[in-house]
């Protein structure tokens, strides 16, 4: 091989690097949905689920005002997701069914439903395609600092130190191997909500955003 | 310094530039190695998971590809192989690092007749293409129709993201469904390399099979004296093949795919037939 001919495909490659970097979101989207994201596939772990409410958020923000505002209604089901990720996809249809919602998985989805006659405020997040401030919601509730998706979270209220706050917990990953079939994690979820919306029926009356 | 060493320390720098997330680095680059981004030290992107992603599921959500997760890795291997070749492989790479240390162990089953024997089967040489296959099988093909396979049960993934993390977060973490088999596959991983020396980058890497090619176009490679000199003057000692990690019949060698430019053949032969070249030939 010609020594010109090596140094024109280092040429090229160079340019060509150079041209991504400066002209594509390549390096910004790697490092957000790769580097930033724990991969749970890559990780062959799922976190264990603790199904523990707290009050206190993950990196101390205040909570986004959507949530603030919809606490006054009902509680609040954030579901984040991306669109690469195989336990997002066994997730998904869980969620789905849960709620009768359907939307792409690449959309951006929010609604006020009724779970068995009560007001739930779903929001599905598609980290690859969302606001900022869904974005960001999205480290404020991350409770066990896992930095992985899927994540559920679910806001409701109660009583700290003479106060109505939001509570919450957060649940990873496919919910562990407890909760291996669709149904179990759709009864997981339904047992979750209904012991929340329990939660937001005896503290919403001293509520304020 | 002893060329070796200096190898040695390259290495270990590259090995510690690679985990520098505990002081708050993390970058959008993918490494030009590999090492997994589920360390939880990790600094990059494991070059991989970018072109996993970029066809995830392309055939059954009917996505379209994702051209930068695709172009970026690609861009960073091909830059680095071009310049360089397989060179990342020998002087950088921290599974290539562990493997000179398993290594030694390989070297003492080499001297036993059944592994000289089969070092020497002509089979041997097709077993290097299986490697090709992983990249474009368990890389792109699966993750195009079903899902992330290969990141699933990589062993390098097992050793840097799965058994850190482990021991970092105690109960923090259980199994996942794929666990099991990817623990039988990182075991499968360490007889490997210690029974083969590099047994991993010979047969089985992906980003092996991605930068091999390279090695026909670098700019940097090995090569032997002119074939005139060449021919007068080597003594047939076989102290070069004898010494590649890599299992190359150096005499004949010629922009070998599997040359990692380690320079152990330039350092053993006793009369300077072989060295870098820099695009000379
Ligand atoms: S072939 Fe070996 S040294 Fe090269 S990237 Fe793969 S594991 Fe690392
Ligand atoms: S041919 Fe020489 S430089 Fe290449 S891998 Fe073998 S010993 Fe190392
Ligand atoms: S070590 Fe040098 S002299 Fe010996 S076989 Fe190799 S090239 Fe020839």
């Amino acid at each position: 091989m010609n020594k010109n001919i090596s140094i024109s495909i280092i040429i090229v490659f160079s340019i060509f690097l150079t041209g991504m970097f400066v002209y594509t979101d390549g390096y910004e989207d790697i490092k957000s949905s790769v580097v930033e994201v724990l991969c749970l596939s890559c990780l062959k772990l799922d976190p264990v689920t603790q199904l523990e409410y707290i009050f206190e958020t993950a990196n101390s923000n205040h909570h986004p005002d959507f949530v603030l505002n919809n606490l006054t209604s009902g509680i609040v089901f954030l579901h984040y997701s991306k669109d690469a990720c195989s336990g997002c996809d066994i997730i998904l249809p869980a969620i789905k069914e849960l709620f009768s919602v359907e939307y792409g998985k690449e959309d951006m989805f929010q609604k006020k439903l009724t779970f068995e006659e009560n007001t739930v405020h779903y929001y599905y997040i598609n980290t690859d395609h969302t606001t900022d401030e869904k974005q960001q919601s999205f480290k404020i509730y991350d409770k066990d600092h896992v930095e992985g998706l899927p994540m559920v979270t679910i806001i409701t209220l109660n009583y700290d130190h003479g106060t109505i706050k939001p509570y919450y917990t957060s649940i990873y990953g496919t919910f562990g191997s407890k909760y291996d079939t669709l149904q179990k994690r759709y009864d997981f979820l339904t047992d979750i909500i209904s012991e929340s919306i329990g939660l937001w029926e005896e503290n919403n009356a001293g509520y304020e955003p | 310094m002893k060329f070796q060493l200096k190898r040695l320390l390259a290495q270990f720098f590259i090995f510690l530039s690679a985990n520098l997330r505990p002081f708050g680095v993390k970058t959008g680059f993918c490494y030009p190695f590999f090492y997994c981004n589920a360390c939880p030290s990790a600094t990059s992107a494991c070059p991989l998971r970018p072109l996993e992603v970029s066809v995830y599921k392309f055939i059954q959500d009917d996505n379209s590809i994702k051209w930068t997760f695709l172009l970026f890795p690609i861009a960073i291997l091909g830059l680095i192989g071009a310049l360089s070749g397989r060179a990342i492989c020998g002087w950088a790479c921290p599974i290539g690092l562990l493997q000179r240390a398993t290594g030694k162990i390989a070297r003492k089953f080499k001297k036993y007749p059944l592994f000289k024997k089969m070092g020497k089967h002509p089979i041997e040489q097709y077993l290097r293409y299986i490697k090709y296959i992983n990249l474009i099988g368990l890389v792109f093909v699966t993750s195009a129709l079903i899902g992330f396979y290969f990141t699933d049960i990589c062993p390098i993934g097992f050793l840097t993201g799965t058994i850190p993390t482990l021991l970092l977060f105690p109960g923090k973490y259980g199994p996942s469904s794929y666990f099991w088999i990817a623990l039988v596959i990182f075991i499968l991983f360490l007889i490997l390399i210690f029974l083969i020396e590099r047994g991993w980058c010979r047969y089985f890497c992906p980003v092996g099979a991605i930068l091999a090619p390279f090695n026909k176009i670098s700019l940097m490679h090995i090569t032997r004296v002119p074939e005139e000199t060449f021919q007068k003057e080597c003594l047939h000692c076989n102290a070069c093949s004898n010494i590649c990690p890599m299992g190359i019949d150096v005499v004949k060698i010629n922009r070998d795919p599997e040359c990692i430019l380690c320079g152990k053949c330039i350092e053993v032969c006793p009369k300077n037939l072989i060295e870098y070249s820099r695009g000379q030939k």
